[in-house]
């Protein structure tokens, strides 16, 4: 891919916009709470499409692609029965819990609810994690662009690193999130002509249902058996496992994206964050997953494109990029460059500014100094956003040396947040939960979520105790140790829980079902109210799925 | 405090415009897979996207 004058200057328009936002912000954070939450003040269209951006990585965009072309319409699962219900739940029944404990992260939501040890094993797995994932797609976005523009990999990594830190050093979350919708609106101007072009030029939907296999084009296919279907998954793992274990556990336990939500001006605003998020969410599919398809079905038709080759197989992640260069001229394709490296960014600045914030309240508040002068946490949360940016760095250049590490952590990782929604869920919704129970809920389900990999292979992965099962994928394997950490967790929280004191009901006001005012909205317009909201989402949902079945 | 649609909108009527410009002056730039002319239409609907964005801001401060 060859880049014109105006492609570069379209870029350096980007980088000078978004550092400008910042110092247009620089003057406003005189408390930690400003720095860190933003001071709850933001209005719901800005958290809602945050909410969504700070998700939408980089990784996430290419990845989507990647998987369009390898596994088809399925992938549409990731958001259609994956994030969608999530999003709802939480914005629906959880952000009143959230929201009105006045909780400023979600490790200190469960230091409310349950206790010390349950808080702290939450708040440092989340920041070494947050760390770790920000590293791994600095890393993964200077790699794309040594191979695809020939840019030095510590060039891209240290430039789009230390921008990101400008602008959440000078205007802390409000400046993140004001990015965040910035990046929003380029994503989706950068990536849509592509999807359009490559969708028209493959002869529309019909064309691509021609041209590849039926799997590919039908989103609920072949799921009856895992042989049946390019992932290798069947329909209750997927349901299970993705749709409800994973993207639960994600969407509505991550402070990463909750921090967006808890941002907004109102419980009202809080709420409807993620319900709002979702509309545009339910588009994305056509604009990150389509391109993916439409590839193979172009590579099919001899139209002159050929997909991405490594080795023996096909190189994927490399398919966004390469439809960009067959399908944008030069400024056209500066603003698709532009697009992807705002994907990155908004991504970085949602794990920096969510990193600082458990930094300061959770570990450092909590543990090192827990009486100070605000003015004091707020030096802090500044020295902390410096030192997560240069611990990201430092990861990305560990993933380029040691890739094996990186994978293995991910792995753990992926232990650790299996079970959360589980606690979280009966935190929430059932009063006798108690904190013992919570810890060894959550401790058990990592446990059972390492037991199931050592039990079980998958594509060569796993089954380091022995081989009781094998998946035909390692995306099987995930949805079931999903599962089963999630069922644990349940299990042994209700157990431990009947076993141990329970808190005083007076403790828990504001933090529990039953025992928390649920704000009466019934005077408030229908728009803007979470309910209908959430109805007409689930209508449209159910008209996608069945579109496409 | 900075009202984010000013900004936004100010971006996207530059970078609007930048393609715009470009797509009229050398119609010719195409990318090998289509024969549009990619510049000046996703030029012109950020022009739009942009006033759009800067009309609003505008209002709201009236």
């Amino acid at each position: 891919m060859n880049l014109a004058f105006v492609d570069y200057f379209i870029l350096a328009l980007y980088f000078l916009f978004v550092i400008g936002i910042g110092w247009r912000l620089r003057g406003q954070s005189s408390t930690s709470s400003d720095f860190l939450t933003s001071g709850h003040s933001m209005p719901v269209w800005i958290t809602s499409l945050a909410f969504l951006a700070a998700n939408l990585g980089a990784q996430e965009v290419i990845g989507m692609c990647a998987s369009g072309a390898k596994y088809g319409i399925m992938t549409s699962h990731f958001y259609w029965i994956g994030a969608i219900p999530a999003m709802l739940f939480i914005g629906v029944f959880m952000m009143p819990f959230y929201y009105g404990s006045r909780a400023r992260s979600v490790p200190e939501y469960l230091r409310l609810r349950f206790d010390e040890k349950t808080r702290g094993l939450n708040a440092i797995t989340f920041a070494v994690m947050t760390i770790f994932s920000s590293g791994i797609s600095m890393y993964a976005l200077g790699i794309l662009l040594q191979t695809v523009l020939n840019w030095s990999f510590t060039a891209s990594v240290l430039l789009s690193a230390g921008i990101v830190l400008l602008y959440t050093y000078l205007g802390g979350l409000r400046s993140a999130i004001y990015n965040e919708v910035l990046q929003f609106f380029l994503i989706v101007i950068g990536f849509s002509p592509l999807a359009i072009m490559s969708l028209y030029k493959a002869g529309g939907w019909s064309g691509i249902q021609q041209r590849l296999p039926q799997v590919m084009t039908h989103s609920w296919q072949g799921l009856s058996d895992s042989s049946l279907n390019p992932m290798g998954v069947e329909i209750f793992g997927l349901i299970a496992g993705l749709g409800f274990v994973l993207s639960f556990g994600y969407w509505c336990t991550d402070f990463l994206v909750v921090q967006r939500a808890m941002a907004a001006d109102s419980m009202g605003a809080a709420r409807r964050t993620p319900i709002m998020a979702a509309f545009p969410k339910m588009i994305m599919p056509f604009i990150v997953i389509l391109p993916g398809l439409a590839a193979v079905a172009l590579a099919q038709a001899g139209s002159g494109y050929v997909l991405p080759v490594k080795g023996n197989g096909y190189d994927y992640d490399k398919v966004l990029t390469t439809l960009m260069a067959q399908f944008y001229p030069s400024g056209m394709l500066g603003v698709g460059l532009t697009a992807l490296m705002a994907s990155f960014m908004s991504g970085m600045a949602g794990n920096v500014t969510a990193f600082n914030t458990v930094f300061t309240y959770d570990i450092y508040q909590g543990y090192i100094r827990k009486s100070a002068p605000d003015s004091h946490y707020l030096t802090v949360a500044r020295i902390t956003t410096l030192v997560g940016t240069i611990l990201s760095v430092l990861t990305a250049y560990l993933a380029q040396r040691y890739n094996n590490i990186m994978d293995l952590l991910q792995l753990v990782f992926g232990f650790v947040n299996a079970p959360l929604f589980a606690t979280f869920l009966l935190g929430m919704f059932w009063k006798r939960t108690t904190a013992n129970g919570a810890f060894y809920g959550l401790l058990s389900g990592t446990g059972a979520a390492a037991l199931v990999h050592g039990l079980t292979v998958a594509e060569g992965k796993g089954g380091w105790i022995e081989t009781v099962h094998t998946f035909p994928s390692t995306m099987a394997q995930n949805f079931w140790i999903a599962i089963f950490a999630w069922s644990t967790c349940f299990l042994m929280t209700i157990l431990v829980s009947f076993v141990t004191k329970p808190r005083l009901e007076s403790e828990l006001h504001g933090l529990v079902y039953g025992l928390t005012k649920i704000p009466h909205d019934a005077s408030v317009v229908w728009y803007k109210r979470p309910i209908p909201l959430a109805g007409i989402v689930v209508g449209v949902l159910i008209l996608l799925n069945v579109w496409f079945r | 405090m900075l009202d984010l649609r000013l900004p936004a909108g100010l971006f996207f009527l530059a970078v609007g415009l930048i393609l715009t410009v470009s797509g009229l002056v050398n119609p010719s730039n195409i990318a090998p897979l289509t024969p549009v002319n990619v510049n000046l239409y996703a030029g012109v609907v950020m022009l739009v996207f942009g006033t759009v964005l800067l009309v609003l801001a505008r209002r709201s401060k009236a």
